[in-house]
């Protein structure tokens, strides 16, 4: 009885958050088919705005961009902060306290700093803003999201499981992906998307060193808002969405197989 | 049963983290120290840095610490106090409305949904968050949408005064952060061991007793995390109070923003910026200190 | 722009320069890219692709969001531009610090298309490195309907009758320049005792602001959340010129601001002739009138006044009449100053 009247409580308070987290969203979708540029009233459905967006190459060039850095990013801040985890999961060794220092740097910081620092670094050197100085910077500050979420993933986790893989004669690969693996995946999961979300909608660091021509889709869409709202810019993000769940969906399907107990 | 660490292992984390320490190494501290010895500096006429004359004189006389010293005048500590309180009631709201949501996905959903619902949480971040933050002016403006539904069903007779107030600062920050709350949390909750929570109830305690004496305290690590990843954040964000306050509170964030775009005064702002660094780190490892004396494992 | 987009023009532009720059003179044929870096939707892409066609450079640009952002990037020394568009105090700064390069008269045919009254500026005397772009005006803009009295005076924006209703720039040069102009001063007065008094008023008005905005105004003026704003003349042009019975721009009688953005080419950049090129093609005629009926801003572009729409030459929110003009002052940079202002302004903005 009181079981249910929790239950009913949890989803309903659920629901309502995922109400808060998705009436932006809403709007957006909506207003991206309003005739009408600016205002909250509806004038009419069109798909012109789409049409706008496929032949806006600057728009386009700047989704690419954003894609590719999220995606490098991505993949290199989550094995770098996954193994980083694993090593501050293993207790004690000397440089330690330094390890955690450096990888609560990136969210202490603010990123203003971070961007003014990195481009006084690039220019100390010498290297030429581009796309490339974006993704270093990117996957600068990424790490420490990933080690944080796997970190905790590994809070208390069972050593001895390890340790009798070893014992039955598994190598320390084969422990690490047939063992480990499994079990953290979920934090692993968890902190790529969270780099991935960073890294594709992070303003402030990028606008400092983006070179010519490596806009990414928040600068893009930064000076476009400046100037005024353009409905094109709500059917770029639709469009990016419409993608995103496409994507989700299909992981979803691909893992049908069942997997090993829980930890999906 | 304990056992030493084998010597073979103990070379491996050096290893592991190699990847880290180059990247973190150079991309970061680096170009933090960099900084730190721009803050030491002064801002030249045209808001460059003036050449250091004398650098004996200039260490010795404390000059150098200039900036430091400007930064603890009232009009600073007061911007720093609002910052504070705003970064603390952010993260407490997130925590309430995170939580729910993160034991939902985590314990009460069917396994096959897990993914889609923790996907659900991110994807609206995959859109810009600008954008996202312009909808919400849509939607709280004077003739925005809120306000236009509310008049048309004849709730209200005058519109609401919905935005360029603190109250859309705060719902603006928390919907910025909420799945920097919720993903550790479920992380943490995922791998609860729900036997513990049916044994507590076994012996006896009612389900708020054994929510707040098994779960919580289990799922500390993810709360702790979450908690990092919301307060610092929102201690140094500036567009938000910008676009939904109307500019007209000066938190932490604007002030920094403040001198390095317009006031082009990069030593201070940079001295600012350490400050804040600073203060967190502080908070850190005061709770690195609490959590250890308790027993527990730390954030990372 | 895209890799693939650019082959075909390139292949076009190696073959027109090849045939077109045969001898020994310098020429663009070796630079077939310019790099832009330029305010948001100053440089319309249908003019740029008109570039790319009749010259067979390429282009790629970048946009920037403040004065301050340009300078950063400039002084990281780094960032890979050829033509740099900065606000006039911005120019005199760039000159001081060495970040931009002398134009080269020889290479901008066009130069007898300018005005003379908009050359010569105290940010850079003789137009040795920046020559004038676009420019404005900083007024009021208001709706006429919750306003009934016409305006004419800054003092609208500290009446308390429309306390909650008033939208000031966020731009503290901007916000101090009104006060000080109805203290009697220039928006460039240095003296402490003004500067006080100016920010004692700013302080006091700062109840009845509803909101600092300085991208965002026109749009928050039409929306109805302000009844008066201050904002530049562009954005609120616009706002007017769709509904003429139901908003107005006005400088006040006290005065307002003049703007003027120049280009400029920095000092390392690596194709400083196909930047030439570009600023040379944009003071023609034809080119000038279309820059000027896409972006809707002044330009001091003489012979482009043929080609312009007749109704955006004669609106006087865009086109400023020379006694407007006469009333409006250029804001210079205030150097050491600027520390000092930027206090009483952190002071405004934290009460």
């Amino acid at each position: 009885m009181s079981g249910d009247w929790v239950r009913r409580a949890l989803a309903a308070a659920t629901a309502a958050a995922y109400v808060f987290l998705y009436a932006p969203i809403a709007i957006l979708i909506l207003f991206s088919f309003n005739a009408a540029r600016q205002t909250a009233h509806w004038e009419g459905f069109t798909l012109e705005w789409y049409r706008r967006l496929l032949s806006n190459e600057l728009l386009l060039h700047s989704v690419a961009n954003s894609l590719i850095v999220a995606g490098v990013t991505t993949a290199m801040a989550t094995v770098f902060g996954t193994l980083a985890a694993l090593a501050l999961a293993r207790g004690r060794f000397a440089g330690r306290a330094a390890t955690q220092a450096a990888l609560y740097l990136p969210v202490i910081i603010p990123e203003i700093v971070m961007g003014s620092a990195l481009l006084t670094l690039f220019g100390a050197v010498g290297l030429r803003l581009s796309l490339a100085t974006v993704i270093l910077a990117h996957v600068a500050f990424s790490i420490s999201y990933v080690a944080i979420v796997v970190r905790a993933r590994l809070t208390g986790f069972n050593r001895s499981l390890e340790e009798a893989a070893l014992d039955l004669g598994a190598g320390p690969v084969g422990v690490f992906t047939r063992v480990t693996l499994p079990l953290i995946l979920p934090g692993v999961v968890a902190g790529a998307l969270l780099v991935f979300t960073i890294s594709i909608d992070d303003y402030i660091v990028t606008s400092f060193v983006a070179g010519v021509g490596a806009t990414t889709l928040p600068l893009q869409i930064y000076s476009m808002l400046k100037v005024g709202v353009t409905p094109e810019v709500n059917a770029v993000s639709t469009l990016l969405l419409a993608v995103t769940v496409a994507c989700i969906i299909i992981a979803q399907r691909l893992q049908r197989a069942p997997g090993p107990g829980r930890g999906v | 049963m304990s056992r030493d660490v084998p010597p073979a292992r103990r070379s491996a984390p050096w290893l592991l983290l190699a990847p880290t320490w180059l990247t973190l190494g150079l991309l970061l501290v680096l170009p933090l120290l960099l900084m730190l010895g721009i803050s030491f500096r002064e801002r030249d006429v045209y808001g460059g840095l003036k050449p250091i004359e004398d650098l004996g004189a200039t260490v010795v006389s404390g000059a150098f610490l200039a900036n430091y010293t400007r930064s603890l005048e009232p009009i600073y500590l007061a911007i720093a106090w609002r910052s504070l309180w705003m970064a603390v009631v952010t993260t407490a709201v997130c925590l309430v409305i995170a939580y729910p949501v993160a034991y939902c996905i985590a314990a009460v959903a069917p396994p096959r949904w897990k993914t889609v619902l923790l996907g659900l949480v991110v994807i609206p971040f995959w859109t810009s968050f600008l954008i996202r933050t312009y909808a919400w002016m849509f939607l709280l403006r004077t003739e925005g949408l809120i306000n236009t539904a509310l008049l048309g069903s004849g709730l209200i007779g005058k519109p609401l005064e919905l935005l360029y107030r603190d109250g859309a600062v705060l719902a603006g920050l928390v919907y910025g952060e909420l799945p920097f709350m919720i993903l550790p949390l479920y992380a943490s909750l995922e791998k609860l061991d729900r036997t513990l929570i049916e044994a507590a109830r076994d012996l006896g305690a009612g389900r708020l007793a054994s929510f707040f004496r098994v779960t919580v305290p289990l799922t500390f690590p993810g709360i702790a995390a979450g908690v990092v990843l919301v307060f610092i954040p929102s201690l140094g964000q500036f567009i938000v109070s910008d676009l939904l306050g109307g500019a007209k509170t000066m938190l932490a964030g604007n002030l920094i923003q403040n001198q390095f775009a317009v006031a082009r005064n990069k030593p201070f702002g940079s001295a600012l910026a350490f400050e804040l660094t600073a203060a967190v780190l502080l908070c850190l490892l005061v709770y690195a200190l609490a959590v250890r004396r308790a027993g527990r494992e730390p954030l990372l | 722009m895209t890799r693939t987009a650019w082959k075909f023009p390139a292949a076009a532009g190696v073959s027109l320069a090849a045939l077109c720059c045969g001898g020994g003179a310098q020429s663009g044929a070796e630079e077939r890219q310019v790099n832009i870096f330029v305010w948001s939707a100053y440089m319309p892409v249908e003019l740029l692709d008109a570039f790319r066609r009749q010259t067979g450079i390429d282009y790629r640009f970048d946009l920037y969001d403040s004065n301050e952002a340009l300078l950063e990037k400039l002084q990281s020394g780094v960032a890979d531009y050829d033509m740099v568009v900065p606000s006039d105090y911005m120019v005199q700064i760039l000159i001081a610090q060495r970040l931009i390069q002398p134009l080269d008269r020889s290479r901008i045919s066009n130069l007898g298309n300018l005005e003379e009254r908009f050359l010569d500026q105290p940010f850079d005397p003789g137009n040795r490195y920046s020559l004038p772009y676009l420019y404005g005006t900083t007024g009021i803009g208001y709706n006429r309907e919750k306003v009934p009295e016409p305006v004419d005076s800054w003092d609208v924006l500290f009446d308390p009758r429309f306390g909650g209703r008033i939208l000031m720039l966020d731009d503290m040069r901007e916000a101090f320049a009104v006060a000080l102009r109805l203290d009697g001063q220039s928006g460039n007065d240095r003296d402490p005792a003004a500067l006080r008094r100016a920010t004692e008023r700013l302080k006091a008005q700062k109840p009845l602001v509803k909101a600092y905005n300085s991208g965002d105004f026109a749009n928050i003026l039409e929306s109805g959340d302000v009844d008066l704003a201050q904002g530049y003349s562009g954005q609120l042009a616009e706002v007017v010129r769709k509904n003429p019975a139901r908003f107005a721009y006005v400088v006040p009688r006290e005065g307002g601001t003049f703007w003027m953005d120049s280009v400029c080419i920095p000092a390392g950049a690596r194709h400083p002739a196909a930047a030439h090129a570009l600023i040379d093609f944009f003071y023609g005629a034809e080119a000038g009138a279309k820059l000027v009926n896409t972006v809707h801003y002044a330009s001091p572009n003489r012979t482009a006044r043929a080609g312009i729409d007749p109704s955006i030459l004669s609106d006087t929110a865009i086109y400023p009449t020379d006694e407007t003009l006469g009333r409006c002052h250029l804001i210079e940079d205030l150097g050491a100053l600027t520390t000092t202002l930027d206090e009483s302004w952190t002071e405004i903005k934290a009460q």
